[in-house]
């Protein structure tokens, strides 16, 4: 074991303290209350047990928290309705829509539905094409949690080799989009690229966002590199459930550089980005100066 | 000299006449596509871009209204004109000619523009698409360059490509255009370390930087295909020439393909201007009858 392990839950924690702070000076100086508003729609018991968490958070953060539960049978009219009403509610800075939706409501009309400035997940089409372009944008908490990690610990990613390994809507695309904007070189791997070991093998910084567990070996991984793994995979081992990435925790360890453990690495990371993309949503619709180190 | 190169004014009069029989029938149907370009101030090149616009759009059965502003033209004015051509049913798409005065944000004014109306894809919602998959409005320089790829016998699936150039309206919706089709794709840029290593790893290059002579033969994998989207005036004992990012005489004898500048990439954006018209008058057309005419 030679690499840097990289604690996700003390950085969390510590993003959190500062949104916190900023909060506190925000409603001291400009007596501004940074709002978010979630919205679940039916009665999955995991989307329940999210929702009560976010809601947890953002009131320890000294944020309002607006929790709208709708039932099941919900119809799309009343879910726009709603949307369109916090849309304009200037207390409402951020709107999540806790997804999976039911099956008869149409996710992508739903999101896209929310004020860009508002969709403090980063989902809407305007905010992706945003990104796309290098515009201010809001950005989905996953790949901003990774790359204020990133930063921490290498300071400027300027120059660096980066792999991605996963091309999905929610992590992949924008986390490769965000290595690009700090000026890294960035290679998107996927299940057709052709030599994924030797691709893996050339990164500075490797991201591993499949959902296949432990699928990536240590002599995948470069020496020294910065391994970073976003799957979260449910697995039963000798008798027991466990939850693993998707690299081989063990073999990893021994030649990166630094390296993300799951549980405790990146997931943490995403309600605090959650929290953080409200308070920036809160300064941009009031004018101010947004928070350092807090967004893309 | 052993590449074969690549005709893009053929590929363009392709392109143009399957776009000239959508148009046709979308003219039968009371919906004859028409564009409004939009001029500001007096520019050579703008002027360029215009002509070549108007003779394919007039090769294509497409509507084409230049319109001149004067430089002194505010973005609010330009602005409500924009507003004006939204709300017109006769206008299908709106073309910015750049390059714009200092003092008009162009960024602003694509936004303004309804993103079905977005022929040129430049609207953060048309690029949010590309990134998610969805093809309908691309940028079009973005759009030829993949086409012409997609027009060789190689598979784009599981193909290493390098794309060098990170740009927001060219080298970036390369790389996601790219990534839909399965390719693995690296994007280079001015502060990438071994570009030269990244390109000659590629089974297709793609450059998009704007400096003449950037790719040279030996950066190249022998019978990788080179897209070469750049476009710079030089000086010549003989007078002015245009040229792309490649060093044409030595690459072409180590390539498979390459596009020639001019008569590439450039050609087949025009005919993507037309394609994308007869798409967005579509797409209108299929709102329109979705919202009011009872799906009829």
């Amino acid at each position: 074991m030679s690499a840097k392990i990289i604690d996700g839950k003390a950085f969390a924690a510590g993003v959190r303290g500062r949104v916190a702070s900023h909060v506190a000076r925000l409603k001291a100086d400009h007596g501004i209350t940074p709002g978010l508003a979630v919205v679940l729609v039916g009665e999955d018991p995991a989307s329940e047990v999210y929702v009560r968490s976010k809601g947890k958070s953002t009131v320890e953060a000294g944020m309002n928290s607006y929790e709208h539960k709708l039932d099941a049978d919900t119809s799309e009219a009343t879910l726009l309705a709603l949307i369109d009403a916090l849309n304009k509610d200037p207390a409402v800075n951020g709107i999540l829509v806790q997804l999976p939706l039911p099956k008869h409501l149409d996710a992508d009309l739903v999101i896209n539905a929310i004020d860009p400035a508002k969709d403090v997940d980063g989902f809407h089409i305007s905010n992706v094409g945003l990104l796309g372009t290098g515009q201010k944008s809001m950005v989905p908490c996953t790949p901003l949690g990774c790359l204020m990690m990133l930063r921490d610990h290498h300071g400027s990613l300027s120059g660096l080799d980066a792999v991605v390994v996963g091309r999905s809507n929610i992590v992949g695309k924008p986390m490769a989009q965000l290595l690009l904007g700090d000026s890294c070189t960035v290679t998107i791997a996927h299940s057709r690229t052709k030599d994924l070991a030797e691709v893996c093998r050339r990164a500075d910084i490797l991201v591993a966002a499949v959902g296949r567990p432990e699928m990536i070996p240590g002599d995948w991984v470069k020496p020294g590199a910065t391994v970073i793994d976003v799957g979260i995979n449910r697995i039963e081992r000798d008798g027991k459930t466990k939850l693993v990435g998707d690299v081989h925790y063990a073999s990893c360890a021994e030649v990166a550089g630094a390296i993300t453990p799951v549980p405790g690495g990146v997931g943490p990371m995403t309600i605090a980005c959650l929290l953080a993309n409200t308070l920036t949503a809160a300064c941009r619709a009031n004018g101010l100066p947004e928070p350092e180190g807090l967004t893309a | 000299m052993s590449a074969t190169i690549i005709d893009g004014r053929a590929m363009a009069r392709r392109i143009q006449a399957a776009a000239a029989v959508e148009a046709a029938e979308l003219a039968r149907a009371g919906w004859a596509p028409r564009l409004v370009s939009l001029s500001v101030g007096a520019t050579a090149a703008a002027e360029l871009y215009v002509r070549n616009q108007r003779r394919q759009a007039a090769a294509a059965g497409i509507g084409f209204e230049a319109r001149d502003y004067p430089a002194t033209i505010s973005a609010e004015e330009l602005g409500g004109v924009i507003a004006g051509l939204n709300a017109d049913p006769r206008v299908h798409g709106i073309v910015i000619q750049r390059p714009l005065p200092a003092a008009i944000p162009v960024r602003a004014l694509q936004r303004a523009i309804h993103p079905l109306k977005d022929v040129e894809g430049l609207h953060p919602a048309s690029i949010g698409n590309i990134v998610y998959d969805d093809l309908a409005l691309g940028p079009c320089t973005a759009r030829a360059a993949v086409e012409i790829l997609r027009a060789l016998p190689l598979d784009p699936a599981g193909l290493e490509v390098t794309v060098i150039g990170h740009s927001e309206l060219v080298g970036k919706p390369v790389a996601f255009l790219l990534m839909g089709l399965g390719a693995t794709v690296t994007v280079c840029h001015a502060l990438s370390r071994e570009v030269a290593a990244h390109a000659r790893r590629a089974d297709a290059v793609f450059v998009a930087v704007g400096r003449p002579g950037l790719v040279t033969a030996e950066m190249l994998k022998p019978g990788a295909a080179l897209i070469d989207i750049g476009i710079n005036r030089v000086e010549t004992p003989e007078g002015p020439r245009l040229v792309g990012d490649a060093d044409f005489e030595t690459c072409a004898e180590v390539a498979g393909w390459i596009t020639p500048v001019p008569g590439g990439v450039g050609p087949v954006t025009v005919a993507m201007l037309m394609q994308n018209a007869v798409r967005a008058t579509r797409m209108q057309m299929e709102r329109y009858r979705g919202a009011y005419a009872g799906g009829q």
